[in-house]
């Protein structure tokens, strides 16, 4: 059972791109490679010991986040057994093992083994213990990761669970902007860390970690003390014992795919009427009332849009934390670009149900339903980034600063607004069918879209940057103001006149998958958007599995 | 002038040719089954022929408008069930007829007049009280306001695809009574099924399609000629692998 779980595995993994893997093995070539370096250089076993433990942080860090993050993993889902004559639970036992296959585990079983020496260096009879230590470490990691990965997915069923999610996500992204910030004085303080070691506190802290038990048994073991060593290790062994349990659980089918009865009405949906309260009627109306529901009652979505606010929150309070001004200044405006991000493959989340914008077009139906999105998603996002860039001037104590902000938020809410939807047309990628999703990032693939809003922001926004800069920021209120709304209306309009040009072929993309798409674009030249479709089809991957 | 005209429509994905210039004529008023096995082609043509598949040669004219020329004006007269894809699933039924009529360009209370009577019919009603969002719909239920979208802004041509697939028998009649009434007051319809029985006995011309070609076309009765059934007359044009006096002998007790 579990060997043919482990080579259907690996024949599906064989379909996959192998753009991220190259760069995933890369990172994990060169983890292992740095863990081994680390702990060779470090000056005593009390510094290596120390590198051991924050390292041993980092690599689990890794894995908890690793697979939320690259799309790629996990490509045997549960629900492809629900039909089969197996125990549930012989179903997660045989997934549970697929995730020890590949290199990522094995990588990990490398960097962990420096574990070991580290024991033998210090006293060769604890080697037993490093080495218990080291497998353990592995298999709590990985299945650590697994857990996880499909408790985010388990969470979207429900409201409380897409709300954790989202705290999760905003956690995620607003860390690792934060941590570019971060990270200049990080690297100027590493040099000392392999003479010196840490800091007393933060030694405190990396030593309370789980991840740090198996390499405390082996100090306390070198020490003498080897009753502390075994309840050190006994403690992980439990730890470990119960997170392959509860991923073993997790990762059995659920009976039902499509989500769980739903005990209240949905959001939005008066008993009376149907209709949402000055919509006006037409088309445009149309598009802003689907729009408005969807975004509220799609966990999928949700999950876009709040995760999009707590980054801007997270961002704020680690600018408090670190006492950097300027970073919580910018709190609002990071919402406004993460939303910007999550609101660029519209298309790709609603699948093949863009059907109905093909067989429905009419005289103006495209053009209202790219105007829809904006003009939906600009009344979700506003209030919200406009209140998180009041509260950060109040907090920061600069209100000097508030032309600034109102500036930074005009034109990168407008600008992030138009560029959504261009590259929700251009790059759209489909992901799992809307109703067949199961996990947290079952929609799209959204790499090329991230990238491109983040290159093309700064300069769509430089006049009101170069007005900033050099007249100072009331006079860049206004420049902001007409710069957002030109560039919403401008890259609208690019989206609008690209979809109703090329809708049957934007419909191929998702409901054919991009080899089909493939053929309906120049092979080469063509125009900028061209370009970027092209880019977006050879990068983004399809989750989707295609077949007719 | 036919209601529907597929003119030698060609598609090929990779190395598969799904569609081998099917050509077909549709008259006003005639119920017309496009039936042929799982990946016969039907899904196919049909998405060629409405609009949503962009074919490698041929078009498609409804009511003498060519559907890649003039897509606004053929897609007004259009009414369309594709099979088995996505809808905005996080609405009810009635908002999405809500949303569809609105996008047609309908008049706010003729939707609402019109949605209501029809989830009734439909029996989705009950659904939309409870506010069952289309996510939680069955796949017969999928199919049923599927076919509401298409009929909402009273088109002269209907094309469904498996319209009957995963509905239940009592479903079924309701569907086919529409139907009925939809052909009687002059509309067309053409439908998609890969199950003969089901097609000889409710409508009154046939097309049979295998591996993209179209084999036979015309009223039912010239189409089957002396066969007993619809499927004698595929068997005859395709040919079957019959299951011999010898084979599977270990099938006993
Ligand atoms: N995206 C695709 N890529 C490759 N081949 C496809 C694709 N979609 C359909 N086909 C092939 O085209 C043929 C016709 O499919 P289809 O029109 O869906 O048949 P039907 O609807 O009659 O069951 C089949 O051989 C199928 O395998
Ligand atoms: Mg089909």
């Amino acid at each position: 059972m579990v060997g043919v779980l482990i080579r259907l595995e690996s024949t599906l993994g064989r379909h996959g791109v192998s753009g991220t893997r190259g760069g995933t093995l890369a990172l994990l070539v060169g983890g292992a490679a740095l863990t081994w370096y680390v702990t060779v250089v470090a000056s005593s076993a009390e510094v290596r010991s120390q590198l051991l433990m924050l390292l041993g942080a980092v690599w689990a860090g890794a894995w908890i986040l690793g697979p939320t993050i690259t799309n790629g993993v996990g490509v045997l889902r549960p629900q492809y057994f629900t039909l089969l004559p197996l125990e549930r639970s012989q179903v997660g036992t045989g997934l549970w093992a697929t995730a020890f296959v590949g290199v990522g585990p094995a990588l990990t079983l490398v960097a962990m083994a420096s574990t070991a020496r580290h024991a033998w260096l210090s006293e060769p009879a604890t080697l037993s213990l490093g080495l218990l230590g080291m497998l353990l470490s592995v298999v709590f990691m990985v299945s650590l990761s697994r857990l996880v990965f499909r408790a985010l997915g388990a969470a979207m069923h429900t409201r409380v669970g897409m709300e954790i999610a989202s705290v999760q996500w905003g956690l995620i992204v607003a860390g690792l902007f934060f941590g570019w910030a971060a990270i200049g004085p990080a690297l100027s303080a590493a040099g000392d860390l392999a003479e010196r070691g840490f800091p007393a506190p933060v030694v405190t802290v990396l030593a309370a970690l789980p991840t740090s038990w198996p390499i405390a048994a082996v100090d306390a073991a070198a020490s003498g003390a080897w009753g502390a060593a075994f309840g050190l290790l006994g403690a992980f062994t439990l730890l470990t014992a119960a997170t392959v349990l509860a991923t073993v659980r997790l990762l059995a089918p659920r009976v039902n795919a499509r989500g769980r009865g739903r005990r209240s009405r949905p959001l939005g949906r008066r008993r009376s009427t149907r209709r949402l309260p000055l919509l006006p009627d037409g088309p445009l109306g149309a598009v802003v009332g689907k729009e408005l529901r969807s975004w509220w009652r799609d966990p999928w979505r949700a999950l876009e849009l709040r995760s999009a606010l707590y980054a801007g929150l997270f961002i704020g309070l680690f600018g408090l934390m670190a006492d950097r001004p300027w970073i919580t200044l910018s709190a609002g405006v990071f919402t406004a670009l993460v939303m910007a991000m999550g609101g660029s493959n519209m298309y790709g989340h609603d699948g093949s149900a863009l059907w109905l914008t093909v067989v429905g077009q009419g005289r103006d139906t495209v053009r209202a339903d790219v105007r829809g999105r904006q003009i939906a998603i600009a009344l979700l996002i506003v209030p919200g980034t406009l209140l998180l860039g009041l509260v950060s001037v109040l907090v920061s104590g600069e209100p000097g600063a508030s032309p600034y902000v109102l500036a930074g938020l005009l034109v990168v809410l407008g600008v992030g607004n138009g560029l959504s939807v261009l590259l929700s047309v251009v790059a759209a990628t489909p992901g799992v069918e809307p109703h067949l999703r199961v996990d947290a990032n079952d929609t799209g693939d959204t790499r090329v879209q991230v990238w491109t809003s983040l290159i093309a922001i700064p300069p769509l926004s430089s006049p009101t940057i170069v007005v900033a800069l050099l007249a100072g920021g009331w006079w860049a209120v206004p420049v902001a103001l007409v710069n957002g709304a030109a560039g919403a209306w401008l890259l609208g309009r690019l989206a609008h006149r690209r979809l109703a040009a090329r809708l049957p072929e934007t419909f191929a993309r998702i409901r054919y998958g991009g080899r089909v798409a493939e053929r309906s674009l120049p092979r080469s030249g063509g125009d900028p958007l061209d370009l970027l479709e092209r880019t977006a089809l050879s990068t983004n991957e399809d989750t989707r599995p295609t077949g007719s | 002038m036919p209601a529907l005209e597929l003119d030698s429509l060609t598609k090929t994905f990779d190395e598969t040719r799904a569609a081998d210039r099917v050509s077909l004529s549709v008259p006003r008023g005639s119920w017309t089954g496009l039936v042929g096995p799982n990946g016969a082609g039907k899904t196919t043509s049909l998405s060629m022929a409405v609009g949503l598949l962009r074919p490698d040669s041929g078009t498609a004219r409804v009511l003498g408008v060519d559907v890649w020329a003039e897509p606004v004006e053929a897609k007004r007269r259009l009414g369309v069930l594709p099979d088995g894809l996505s809808l905005p699933e996080r609405l009810t039924g009635g908002e999405l007829l809500d949303y569809w009529g609105r996008l047609r360009g309908l008049d706010r209370d003729l939707t609402r007049d019109r949605s209501e009577e029809m989830l009734r019919i439909l029996e989705l009603d009950r659904a939309e009280r409870n506010g069952t969002l289309i996510a939680e719909y069955s796949t017969g239920m999928r199919k049923k306001i599927g076919l509401a979208t298409a009929l909402l802004h009273t088109p002269e041509v209907l094309v469904l695809d498996e319209p009957y697939e995963a509905v239940d028998p009592v479903s079924a009649r309701v569907l086919t009574a529409i139907l009925r009434r939809y052909t009687d007051g002059g509309g067309t319809v053409i439908i998609s099924s890969h199950v003969m029985a089901l097609v000889e006995r409710i409508t009154d011309r046939v097309a049979i399609i295998a591996d993209g070609r179209v084999l036979a076309d015309g009223p039912l009765d010239l189409v089957r000629g002396d066969d007993p059934a619809l499927e004698d007359t595929f068997v005859r044009l395709v040919g079957a692998r019959e299951v011999g006096e010898g084979d599977l002998a270990w099938l006993g007790f």
